[in-house]
């Protein structure tokens, strides 16, 4: 755990032009966001720029493997953009002392073989640049576009500390089927959607498997309260296994595999996993689903205690006002999605006056933020199943 | 003999989760025991659901909190809320917010906060905003993580930080000393009273 949780690394800023749904984004980031915004407005797309850089310096990945994953340039590029227009990211990183340490800007584009081409590459650090590309060698090697500074090692030296930030994003979407069903989804090394979440622990020292998961155990009770104990156990063929130990009638419990948890335990396991494992960025689609209200309401604290202790920054997505009813969500926390005919817009809920007087008059955030989100026709879906005129 | 079977069961409704802890400890603190909770979506939705708790009243005991605030006196919210109160029914105002009843017990909480004990409110049940009054005290604690987790951040523009609630609770649940509390808080003292009735 990192000592100083003030010192940490964190986003604190972000930029975008033309990716996916966004023509353009400028807003800041707190050590916690909570995305909110209508279904396809595009709360994974911005949460997917993290990710993206994390697979620009990850083992196998790289700049190219990370566009092309995403279809290419012409994919990624906003429909709202002009045609041939660039791409562009850039990220602030620093830490509530010092927010400004570093700036990674990366602009793209493709040539006529619609290769992904680096059109900019520049990295600051204290507001100073280290490197802007492209440098000569770049103009008459214009191959060297097709790799980012960022990616390879003998290059990057003098901010490695960005490179290591990235490689230190994670996401994490579990569906609890395939945590039970790992056949579904072999071949995904950590597997964000919990393919291989049980390989995950398992490959985890066993002591410090065994402290997490004491841990685990001791949380999950609060929501769970027949749930005794918890451990991992390699079956006859080697593939690991859940165990919890469910007491009730009789008097030494009943052990249960994970085939047989609820999806709300296996999700709420999973979250407190994630918490647990790793010290970087956290991304987190809807940690709300398949849990009880009672147990949502407390996440936001949740992950406000865990900060005080590792500094560690979280972003998540949420349709949950429970979540949201949290009277220690700051509006700079939450972050609004909007789509409209030129692409989403996202702004924070402080810069919405009319939210902030209902707060002040004692409305609470998630009944203030949630009819900014909500889709102006829903109501239609009421009539689904109802004949089409010419049908 | 004073088992779990012969303690009175009491369900209740509260505004939040700090008032649910408060809640807690009353009910342990006369020997009872803390039944279901509802409500927690704040004061106006308990102001809606107020016929239905009063109607579940009549079956079996029931306290519902729910802060003063800036309303003009108790016994006319009191009226105005509850016309024909169930025989089971324990409503109890907060003057002016609950959080009042907790910086009665100066001592331990002044020691929770890591603040001096010479910063604790004399008179909490008099002052006019004690949820902003225990927020203004904790910008005094020592310790870091009681400062962050307790004030709000300026451009957050809410009233509290974001563990106030969890840091209260926690408060409220191990630390709170309803004896001391309620030599300080005459309106405590009067809950308390009027829940001891159910315990005998």
């Amino acid at each position: 755990m990192t000592a100083q949780p003030n010192k940490a690394l964190r986003f604190t800023h972000v930029n975008l032009e033309n990716w996916k749904n966004f023509i353009g984004v400028d807003v800041d980031l707190q050590k916690r966001a909570f995305l909110v915004g209508p279904n396809a407005s595009g709360k994974s797309n911005f949460l997917d720029v993290f990710r993206f850089l994390h697979e620009i310096v990850s083992v196998g990945g790289g700049f190219r493997a990370a566009v092309q994953k995403r279809g290419g340039v012409s994919t990624l590029r906003c429909l709202a953009a002009r045609r041939h227009s660039e791409l562009a990211i850039k990220v602030s990183l620093g830490s509530d002392e010092d927010r400004l340490a570093w700036e990674y800007e990366l602009r793209f584009t493709q040539d006529n073989n619609r290769i992904p081409t680096v059109a900019t590459e520049r990295v600051a650090k204290h507001g100073k640049d280290i490197i802007t590309r492209p440098l000569e060698a770049d103009q008459t090697d214009p191959k060297r576009l097709t790799q980012t500074y960022l990616e390879q090692v003998n290059v990057n030296q003098e901010f490695r500390d960005v490179a290591d930030f990235f490689e230190s994003v994670r996401y994490q979407h579990l569906v609890p089927q395939l945590v039970r069903e790992p056949d579904r989804s072999v071949g995904h090394p950590n597997d964000p959607f919990g393919g291989d979440f049980l390989e995950q622990l398992a490959r985890t020292p066993e002591k410090t498997l065994k402290a997490r998961l004491r841990r685990i155990g001791a949380a999950l009770r609060v929501a769970v309260p027949q749930l005794k104990e918890l451990d991992l156990e390699r079956d006859v063929r080697g593939t690991p296994h859940l165990r919890g130990n469910y007491e009730h009638w009789r008097p030494q419990g009943a052990w249960q595999t994970e085939e047989v948890f609820s999806d709300g335990t296996l999700r709420l396991l999973g979250l407190l996993w994630a918490i647990l494992a790793g010290s970087g960025p956290l991304l987190l689609e809807e940690p709300e689903l398949s849990l009880h209200p009672d147990v949502v309401r407390y996440i936001p604290a949740m992950f406000a205690r865990m900060q005080q202790r590792t500094g560690r920054q979280i972003l998540l997505s949420t349709h949950s006002t429970d979540l949201l009813t949290d009277e220690g969500i700051g509006l700079d926390e939450v972050l609004l999605l909007q789509p409209s005919d030129d692409g989403t817009s996202v702004r924070t809920a402080s810069s919405f006056e009319d939210i902030k007087v209902l707060l002040e008059g004692g409305v609470n955030l998630a009944e203030a933020v949630m009819p900014h989100t909500a889709p102006s026709k829903s109501k239609q879906l009421t009539l689904f199943g109802e004949p089409v005129p010419g049908e | 003999m004073n088992t779990t079977f012969n303690k009175p069961v009491v369900s209740g409704a509260v505004e939040g989760s700090v008032d649910e802890a408060v809640f807690s400890a009353l009910l342990k603190h006369v020997d009872a025991l803390p039944g279901l909770v509802y409500g927690k979506k704040g004061k106006s939705h308990l102001r809606e659901k107020i016929t239905g708790y009063n109607n579940a009243a009549r079956l079996s005991p029931w306290l519902v909190i729910v802060d003063l605030n800036h309303e003009e006196c108790a016994p006319s919210m009191r009226a105005s809320w509850l016309p024909s109160p169930a025989p089971h029914m324990f409503f109890r105002i907060a003057v002016r917010e609950i959080e009042a009843w907790l910086l009665a017990d100066r001592q331990s909480l002044a020691r929770f906060l890591a603040v001096p004990l010479t910063k604790m409110p004399a008179n909490p049940d008099g002052l006019d905003d004690p949820k902003r009054a225990l927020v203004d005290l904790s910008r005094f604690s020592r310790r870091r993580d009681i400062r962050e987790g307790m004030v709000p951040t300026v451009s957050s523009h809410r009233e509290v930080g974001p563990l106030y609630d969890s840091s209260l609770s926690e408060f409220a649940e191990t630390k709170w000393n309803l004896d001391a509390a309620a030599d300080v808080s005459d309106s405590l003292a009067r809950c308390i009273a009027s829940l001891r009735a159910l315990t005998g």
